[in-house]
């Protein structure tokens, strides 16, 4: 089956108040072509998931798109500095910042790749996260009688990747760090696939290497050449200093939606 | 004239034992260099993993946005991804996590989540990342942060985000280190003083001897020019 489309009609599937699982980490290979179309799309009360996010995160905080974040940090690192959109998002009360470790983001998404409720994990429970957020519990080895922190299972509506390659059916591979991706492709109900090239079809079948994330979780592959932009995309380019920074200096959803404009990219 | 990220990145290093599995994550040039060095001098075998994945990376060409990107990656001899550094650290085996945060009390309690309350924060900061579950089960958490003043070592913390195995916290004025459950001063910088430590510090400075660091020596300068030509290690400063 062809699942190529437009950015705008992949983005378009997403309903108002989805879970969303974004893949990268901080500006590595994140989908910012995606995250753009979410924000021009205009959606609301997305509830989204990462292990440790920045551009994506900031600019969907920007765009009021966002209800919660579950993430074990957000910045842009150290040169690029605080995601301020964020942060102010979270002081003001319209952004809810449900903080994990990053370990627990992994966990929660384990636990919802092996359809199971929960996921027992060590040495939170001495931390005050364990005991201000309703989605960490006690738990009690059945087996030995220890105590543990649980983590409760994440099963994101859709995941939204960016990966160097993929055919038109879906199956992809990633070239480099994988990050948290594939686990995602697997927690989340369904795929959401922006790539840098459409190879085509049997290409996985006639090559050695095999893709990373296959087509049946797949229901949408976008054409994104330049699909990480301004962030980086390991093998084919490095973050865009000065779009980086016309994005920190944005001041409302407004600013945002004219940089980006209606339809193409920046 | 000795700078402080050089006085830093070196104190760090001489705390890598040889052998060790060493992690550290985001927003870390600091320690990720520190790595570098101490594998290039006294500590060959220390094990390098990072949050990409890539085991051991051999002269990695560092990159000023990131330290968590594909150059970790590229000249990697094995992938143990993000997740399996994780799973290595709950079984025990994970020697050394280098992490960080914005608040440390002197029972080495580090804060990284908010300043204010959890859920209405006068201050959103960026999240404690690993450390919540990397502090409470690596054999030893190694801190660093670039700010020493009272707002920074404090006896009351806004937050807990993690507590457990710190073994060591180095800032730009001196090098503490956690003795019977509290902070103790190991060693002052040698273009510090234990007044300016004390006087930066808010909560009471103890101590056995009040030694200065070793300066960096000629040979720690020369590796550390070659690993970090571009001078990342001084970012936070800048």
């Amino acid at each position: 089956m062809d699942k190529l489309c437009s950015i705008r009609e992949a983005i378009g599937s997403v309903p108002d108040g989805a879970m969303i699982a974004l893949g990268g980490n901080t500006l590595n290979r994140a989908p910012m072509e995606a995250v753009l179309e979410i924000v021009r799309q205009g959606k609301k009360h997305l509830r989204l998931i990462k292990t440790a996010g920045g551009l994506d995160v900031d600019l969907l905080s920007l765009g009021e798109c966002l209800d919660s974040v579950d993430a074990g940090f957000i910045s842009m690192e150290t040169e690029y500095g605080l995601a301020q959109h964020y942060r102010r998002a979270v002081q003001s009360g319209s952004v809810r910042a449900n903080e994990h470790a990053c370990y627990t983001v992994i966990s929660a998404l384990r636990a919802g790749a092996y359809g199971i409720p929960f996921m027992p994990v060590r040495g939170l429970q001495i931390s005050d996260l364990r005991k201000v957020n309703d989605y960490f519990a006690d738990v009690k080895d059945p087996f030995g009688g220890e105590t543990l922190a649980a983590v409760k299972a994440l099963r994101p509506d859709v995941a939204v990747i960016h990966v160097q390659q993929a055919d038109a059916r879906g199956n992809a591979v990633i070239d480099g760090p994988k990050y948290d991706d594939i686990l995602m492709s697997r927690a989340a109900k369904r795929v959401i696939l922006t790539a840098e090239t459409i190879v085509g079809d049997g290409f996985f079948s006639r090559n050695e290497v095999k893709a990373d994330i296959p087509h049946f979780m797949v229901s949408h592959v976008v054409r994104a050449r330049l699909g990480a932009f301004p962030g980086s995309c390991f093998g084919a380019y490095g973050p865009d200093d000065r779009t980086i920074r016309k994005y920190a200096e944005l001041e409302n959803a407004d600013g945002l939606r004219a940089m980006i404009g209606e339809g193409g990219g920046v | 004239m000795i700078r402080p990220c050089d006085m830093m990145t070196v104190s760090l290093a001489r705390l890598i034992r040889d052998g060790e599995t060493v992690f550290h994550g985001v927003s870390s040039h600091m320690p990720m260099i520190a790595v570098l060095l101490a594998k290039k001098l006294h500590a060959p075998n220390a094990v390098h993993l990072n949050i990409p994945g890539g085991v051991d990376p051999a002269e990695p060409e560092l990159q000023s946005w990131t330290s968590a990107g594909g150059e970790l990656w590229q000249t990697a001899c094995a992938a143990l991804p993000l997740q399996e550094v994780f799973d290595l650290s709950m079984r025990g085996g994970l020697d050394v996590a280098f992490l960080s945060g914005v608040q440390f009390d002197q029972h080495g309690r580090v804060n990284a989540s908010v300043i204010g309350d959890y859920h209405r924060p006068k201050v959103r900061l960026p999240g404690g990342a690993g450390s919540a579950v990397l502090i409470p089960t690596a054999k030893r958490a190694i801190l660093w942060r670039t700010k020493h003043d009272k707002r920074t070592f404090t006896e009351k913390l806004d937050f807990v985000t993690a507590q457990g195995h710190v073994s060591d916290i180095v800032t730009p004025l001196c090098c503490f280190t956690m003795h019977e459950g509290e902070l103790i001063l190991k060693s002052i910088h040698p273009y510090s003083s234990l007044e300016e430590v004390a006087a930066n510090t808010g909560f009471p400075i103890r101590y056995f001897s009040a030694d200065f660091t070793p300066e960096p020596t000629a040979e720690e300068m020369r590796a550390l020019r070659e690993i970090d030509p571009r001078d990342l290690r001084n970012l936070e400063f800048r």
